[in-house]
């Protein structure tokens, strides 16, 4: 079993520096760098269009980078593909199958690629709960069932890293639920390093230990998903007369919202200010944390775009 | 190597569950089985026919036609090959219509090869083997296991051939059958003709071979065979190169049939020998079919498809191994 203890010391096992794609005079992924470590769910977030599919066809040797390079468990995707790609399970953008074959057939065809044996199905068929259906066409599975093959198909082999892109997508909330905890059960006690793509904040902030940010193809942030959260913030306070407040505490740089005011203050900073409002005679109905939510802050850090 | 068999298992199962082999074995039954009939009502009529009689008649006729100068140019040179090698059996006092089993399955290879159908089974079998996994959009799992590409597009060449090979053999199975419901089966030991040569429109008879039947049969088998590695070859290229499995299989029927049409509308044009489908009837040409150029000759053909395969199975892994995976 995987010792959490020993995270601290445990180097990266997928390291990705200054990833550069240009396609034509377009560049689709700008100097991105983020490394991800072992027993760690790592977000790669990102309004559609950003180059989270592009990012991840470079980490699994599908597209070559303009520039610069990838490690997975110290091996460089490009002169040591054999042994990076031995190391990693992934889903890149649809989880496309063989549909003419039967949910079987196609594990046994990308066991045989790994060397990997029957127990092995066995085991990744049971651990998306699809060992029942797996004698029939894929053609005649849903999305949902599709998606589960796909996250079976890169457990084969027990890779040390799993990339998946978008795995919520097609699953009812759910089956949402049940990867999460599948993810998170896989990072948690065996030490994989799970890297997770997805355009949707809420999964994101339930899911994942730390995440990095996209936008037209450059990180904006990288962080664990508590500090992105709690490093915004402030403290909310409803009162009777809005504009007479903010001239009192207009040292703290209040912003004001409806009959709120938001400081970027921390809780511990608002017993003195209850005081000198109740002082000059405001009525305080409310003083609370505001937790802003990464829905929040992304909608701040990329101005407000979805769609570029 | 053992990642190798296990790749080709992989391809082999692939081929097989899209029903590809299944409609080539159909397709081949189906026509064996109409020729091998209408073989039968030969041989049930020849009682009544004097085969000498006939065979003259045919030539007379064909001669008629030479000197009315209707034919094309290259048709022309089929008609004369072709009248030279009917008073070739008329002055050995051979039956060359006779039908038999051996004969039927010798005769397979040259028609199946001349008229373009074995390239065709082939096309079916293999002209979309990576297309179709980029149009299915499984090159994206594919290609991220831990093996190279070159070992996997190998895999596939290998499969292809290995098909095409077993697509031949079935043909001759199946011809030894479907002729065997109707035909009498003696004749393996019968002395058969090949090399007929056609030079300044008369046929030399100088090059003409005489061996046992089994043999010449092996011979023609054997170069069908060749042209068909060849021509498989050639069409991993084009499932390299397209994304769909339409575009693939249909550029490849287009320049087989562009090809046909090519030698038959300017054969004055005599770069069209350097044109692999010219080359491809390798079973005709030995039995003494002319090409349809000059300076096409055997060894001109092997070579050709040789560097037509070798050219372009080297293009298909440089840009199979090098492309990015777009989806
Ligand atoms: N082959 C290509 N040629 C040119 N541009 C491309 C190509 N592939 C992707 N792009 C562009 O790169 C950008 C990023 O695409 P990408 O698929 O990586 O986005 P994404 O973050 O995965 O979005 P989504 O959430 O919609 O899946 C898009 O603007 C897209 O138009
Ligand atoms: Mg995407």
């Amino acid at each position: 079993m995987y010792n959490p203890r020993s995270l601290s010391t445990l180097t990266p096992t997928l390291i990705a520096q200054h990833l550069t794609k240009v396609i034509g005079d377009r560049t689709i992924v700008d100097d991105v760098s983020f490394e991800v470590f072992a027993g760690e769910v790592f977000g790669f977030l990102g309004p559609n269009g950003a180059g989270k599919t592009t990012t991840i066809r470079m980490l699994v040797g599908l597209i070559r980078p303009t520039a610069g390079r990838i490690l997975i468990c110290g091996h460089d995707v490009q002169h040591q593909f054999e042994q990076a790609m031995r190391c990693v399970g992934c889903i890149v953008e649809t989880p496309d199958l063989y549909r003419f074959m039967t949910g079987r057939e196609n594990l046994a065809h990308f066991a045989r690629m790994l060397g990997a044996g029957d127990d092995d199905i066995a085991r990744v068929a049971s651990l998306v709960n699809l060992s029942g259906r797996l004698d029939q066409r894929v053609g005649t599975y849903s999305l949902g069932m599709r998606q589960r093959l796909g996250i079976a198909q890169a457990m084969l082999g027990e890779p040390r890293v799993l990339i998946l892109d978008e795995p919520a997508n097609g699953l009812d909330p759910a089956g949402i639920r049940e990867i999460r905890e599948l993810l998170r059960e896989l990072a948690r006690t065996r030490g994989m390093s799970v890297f997770v793509s997805s355009h949707l904040l809420a999964e994101i902030e339930l899911t994942c230990d730390r995440v990095a940010i996209i936008h037209r193809g450059r990180l904006l942030r990288t962080g664990t998903v508590r500090d992105l959260i709690s490093s915004r913030r402030s403290l909310e306070l409803r009162v009777g007369d809005v504009p007479r407040a903010a001239g009192i505490l207009a040292d703290h740089q209040p912003t004001i919202e409806g009959d709120c005011l938001l400081l970027p203050l921390d809780e511990s900073a608002a017993p003195p200010l209850i005081a000198a409002l109740t002082e000059a005679g405001i009525d305080v109905y409310r003083v609370a944390p505001h937790r802003q939510t990464l829905e929040e802050m992304f909608i701040e850090a990329t101005g407000g775009e979805t769609v570029d | 190597m053992l990642a190798m068999l296990a790749l080709i298992q992989n391809e082999t199962l692939k081929l097989l569950r899209r029903r590809r082999f299944v409609i080539v074995i159909s397709i081949l039954t189906a026509i064996l089985l109409i020729v091998s009939y209408s073989q039968y009502r030969i041989l049930r009529d020849s009682a009544k026919r004097n085969w000498r009689a006939d065979l003259q008649e045919r030539i007379a006729r064909a001669e008629n036609m030479l000197r009315r100068g209707r034919a094309s140019a290259s048709w022309a040179r089929s008609i004369r090959a072709e009248i030279g090698r009917w008073q070739f059996y008329l002055d050995h006092d051979i039956d060359p219509q006779k039908p038999n089993v051996p004969r039927f399955v010798r005769t397979f290879p040259n028609v199946a090869g001349s008229l373009l159908l074995l390239p065709l089974l082939v096309s079916i079998l293999g002209s979309d083997i990576v297309s179709a996994e980029n149009a299915e959009g499984t090159d994206k799992l594919l290609l991220t296991r831990p093996v190279r590409r070159w070992k996997i597009l190998l895999a596939k060449l290998i499969t292809l051939w290995m098909f095409a090979t077993l697509t031949l053999l079935c043909g001759a199975i199946i011809a030894f059958l479907a002729a065997s419901v109707a035909l009498p089966s003696h004749g393996w030991t019968e002395p058969s003709f090949s090399g007929f040569q056609l030079a300044n429109a008369t046929v030399r008879l100088d090059a003409v071979r005489e061996l046992p039947l089994w043999r010449d049969a092996l011979i023609a088998y054997g170069l069908e065979w060749y042209s068909m590695m060849a021509f498989a070859s050639i069409a991993l290229l084009l499932s390299v190169i397209f994304k769909s499995s339409a575009a693939s299989i249909g550029t490849m029927l287009a320049s087989l049939i562009g090809g046909t049409i090519l030698t038959h509308i300017s054969p004055d044009w005599t770069a069209g020998k350097y044109f692999f489908v010219t080359a491809l009837p390798l079973a005709d040409y030995y039995t003494g079919e002319p090409p349809p150029y000059d300076g096409m000759s055997m060894m001109f053909c092997i070579t050709l498809l040789a560097v037509w395969a070798i050219g372009t199975v080297a293009i298909a892994f440089a840009l199979f191994t090098r492309r990015d995976v777009f989806g």
